[in-house]
């Protein structure tokens, strides 16, 4: 069943194509389409806050970009490449895009390295797959992913279910780096958190996502865009702007938000 | 490997174990095939497409039809109502509200153990033989080990119940009996009505089988026409009776969804659901009001007769000796034949449901037509799966553990995918978005969360199968339950008493065993 090994992470080249790119992509919705006619370019290293007020279609733009959604028109494009047919081709393309979920989807009845190990199963054997689940696979690399987010390696063993909150999300993050995709999406990763933790988890995930890397990340805290090198405003599946975050005004970012319960330091939506 | 820390088996690997049993089923199996009897299997394959369609084929299997269900709705309400009194004198919290003692509630379980230990299908044939070929029979052979079944779950539900209720209750100076109905009354209700349903679709797939060993009905019918090689006419039936099962566990399933009753899963583990009282009330009590004039109707056109189970036959004298020759019988062939039974039967069963939805994970259409392989499974009689399995296998333990092992896959397989359904799609989409294959995706994303229930219930159900070994003893060489067919039919009743108490004795050591498996499986979750 394995086809060949995947490629190990594709070094940056100056002019290769976006990571992620969106051409007049459409989602219908029951009553105004979810999203209308959205074009954006990701490349390598940039680091992107997706912006808008609750139902702005960022959460449907995330399920574009991971392919989970299939848009009824439009273009989506990953390293350059639209969707692959063939199955092996296609596993291996979304291997390449890992996504930090809001509720974290950790397997709750395994380990903290089984887990970790998950990440690694797009690529794995049955037999690798199965012996995950009966003993340690891979410790040392399980470890070195835990002490880059300043995890205690013990924890390896702990069960996912018996971690603290923090140490949860912390985990989950962990796991996206074992995976070690190109593309990063992370869905309001910050929303349940309180502002320390938020504070922490946003500045590991915006040190993670280098080149040849690019991270996506939808916010319901406009406050907190100042580490991202862009922001894009969302509103009733429309861009609203598109543009570097030192360009972007206090006014515009009212606008955006303007007539719904979020206000611009709003709480979630 | 070096001495590395932990070799455990994780939950998604633990569901995987029972399926191991297939390795060496697989290697016997080509030993065990004999030449003829493909071109029948493929004559049985090619009529599913074309069923007969002669008015009189179908007369004859919509009335056997009709004695089915009439029996087992009729068993099937005699074993709640048995089950319920008995239910009730024999929980251990009633007899010490009422009485102060709860030993009388401990002896009333001690006894109602035999009753439950003996299939169904024997207490039929040993009915046939002492009051003859009557409809009341079927039924009384259903509600007497149903009764004893409903009974034990009724008391543990009420026994598990919290009493904080029923204590205020009595402090306030409520009379024992009142406060016990209102305090214990409506958190029962759920869990005896959602077991009740499941009681239900059991019952058809009895009634089913006590017809194929002539105690009336369809079953009879199938298994005449699978006899004479009538295929056309055995598909008509087949049909038929999977329409009927299939509408009945969706109706069953709307009803239980609708009232909010907990889900089999939920009965393996604390049996609580959410109880109240109101709109869902009131429906509940119209239903079975509408069953009763139902019941009676159906009691009516089968001319059940209570009075008939009251003129016993004379029994066929003792041959001299008798029980010198029960006592020499192999015994110790004959129980370790039925539990290596049990053992593989239960490996299919247990094992076969999640590997099969592996296989299929990467096809849409592959899950539908499990789904279909899996009602089939139910719906037809083991000791004609083993029937079908004899055109071309030789009779034996592993052809006799197929066939029980191919019904039970169907009832596991069921719940499985219910289970899983359950368990919502987020892990699992989570792992196919990061390149996940469909297999390993639904292996490590759904079946994780599921494992110990499901292999709790799993437990359960090798306990079943151990008292339905001997619905496949016509396989010749199957253990105890060929034995006792041999001597039912034999009329050695020296030898059927002896028998009966070892396969009861067996039947409540499993239940034990079964019992702690299923604690420790969800003590540990």
């Amino acid at each position: 069943m394995s086809g060949p090994p995947p490629d190990p992470g594709n070094t940056f080249v100056p002019g290769a194509p976006p990571v992620l790119e969106l051409r007049d992509v459409h989602v219908p919705g029951r009553n105004q389409p979810r999203l209308d006619g959205l074009s954006l370019r990701l490349s390598a290293g940039e680091r992107v806050a997706l912006l808008g007020p609750s139902g702005a279609g960022k959460s449907t733009l995330l399920a574009v970009a991971n392919g989970l959604l299939e848009p009824r028109r439009g273009a989506v494009l990953w390293d350059g490449l639209p969707r692959a047919r063939q199955p092996g081709r296609r596993r291996r393309q979304q291997g390449r895009i890992g996504t930090l979920w809001q509720d974290l989807r950790l397997i709750e009845e395994l380990s903290v390295q089984q887990n970790l190990n998950a990440a690694r199963l797009a690529s794995w054997s049955w037999p690798q797959a199965l012996l995950n689940l009966l003993m340690p696979l891979e410790s040392e690399a399980c470890a070195a992913v835990l002490r880059r987010l300043d995890l205690d390696p013990a924890l390896l063993t702990q069960p996912v279910s018996a971690l603290s909150g923090g140490q949860r999300q912390r985990v989950a993050l962990a796991r996206l780096l074992r995976q070690d995709p190109t593309l990063l999406l992370a869905d309001e990763p910050l929303a349940s958190l309180d502002p320390r933790l938020a504070e922490d988890l946003l500045q590991l995930l915006l040190r993670q996502a280098q080149a040849p890397r690019a991270l996506l990340l939808s916010l319901h805290r406009p406050d907190l865009i100042a580490g991202f090198d862009r922001a894009i405003g969302l509103r009733q599946g429309r861009l609203v702007f598109d543009r570097p975050v030192a360009a972007i005004s206090a006014e515009e970012l009212r606008e955006l938000y303007a007539g719904t319960a979020t206000a611009a330091h709003g709480i979630s939506g | 490997m070096s001495s590395s820390p932990a070799i455990r088996p994780a939950p998604p690997l633990l569901v995987l174990l029972p399926a191991l049993v297939f390795l060496p089923v697989l290697l016997v199996l080509p030993g065990l095939l004999h030449g003829g009897g493909w071109d029948l299997i493929g004559r049985f394959a090619w009529a599913a497409l074309t069923p007969s369609l002669d008015p009189l084929v179908l007369g004859s299997v919509l009335n056997g039809l009709g004695v089915t269900v009439g029996m087992a709705l009729l068993g099937w309400a005699l074993s709640l109502v048995l089950g319920l009194g008995l239910g009730l004198i024999s929980s251990r919290l009633l007899w010490r509200t009422l009485a102060g003692t709860s030993l009388p509630a401990e002896a009333i379980r001690r006894l109602l153990a035999l009753p439950r230990a003996i299939h169904e299908l024997i207490w039929g044939l040993l009915l046939l033989q002492l009051i003859g070929q009557r409809p009341a029979v079927a039924v009384v052979a259903i509600a007497i080990p149903y009764g004893a079944l409903v009974a034990r779950v009724i008391s543990d539900l009420l026994d598990a119940l919290p009493t904080a209720g029923l204590e205020a209750l009595r402090a306030a100076g409520a009379p024992a009996p009142a406060a016990l109905l209102t305090a214990l009354g409506p958190p029962l209700l759920p869990g005896v009505i959602s077991y009740g349903g499941y009681r239900l679709e059991c019952a058809l797939r009895s009634a089913t089988l006590l017809g194929v060993f002539g105690l009336g009905g369809l079953g009879n019918e199938l298994k005449l026409t699978l006899e004479s090689l009538e295929f056309h006419q055995l598909w008509s039936g087949l049909w038929l009776l999977l329409a009927v099962m299939l509408s009945l566990e969706t109706g069953i399933g709307v009803l239980r969804r609708r009232w909010s009753m907990p889900g089999r899963f939920g009965l393996a583990g604390d049996g609580s659901g959410g109880g109240s009282v109101g709109q869902r009330g009131r429906e509940i009590l119209l239903t079975l009001t509408l069953l009763v004039p139902v019941l009676v109707l159906v009691a009516g056109a089968m001319a059940v007769d209570p009075a008939d189970l009251l003129h016993w036959q004379p029994l066929p004298p003792l041959a001299p000796q008798g029980w010198a020759t029960a006592l020499a019988l192999p015994w110790a062939a004959l129980v370790s034949d039925t539990l290596s039974l049990t053992l593989l039967a239960a490996g299919v069963a247990v094992g076969g449901a999640p590997l099969l939805l592996l296989l299929v994970a990467p096809w849409p259409w592959g899950r539908r037509l499990l789904q279909l392989l899996w009602a089939f499974g139910r719906l037809w009689p083991p000791p004609l799966t083993a029937l079908l399995l004899l055109f071309v296998l030789q009779p034996g333990v592993i052809t006799a553990a197929l066939a029980l092992g191919f019904h039970n896959l169907g009832i596991l397989g069921r719940l499985l995918l219910e289970g899983s359904e359950a368990t919502g799609p987020q892990v699992e989409q989570a792992l196919l978005s990061a390149g996940t294959g469909a297999r390993l995706a639904l292996l490590y994303g759904r079946f994780s969360g599921l494992a110990r229930s499901y292999l709790a219930y799993g437990a359960y159900r090798a306990d079943v199968i151990l008292r339905e070994t001997v619905v496949v003893g016509l396989v010749a060489g199957s253990g105890l339950g060929s034995q006792l067919r041999e001597s039912l039919s034999g009329f050695a009743w020296d030898q059927l008493v002896v028998l009966l108490a070892v396969y009861a004795l067996l039947t409540l050591v499993g239940e034990d065993l079964s019992d702690r498996a299923r604690q420790r499986l969800l003590g540990a979750a």
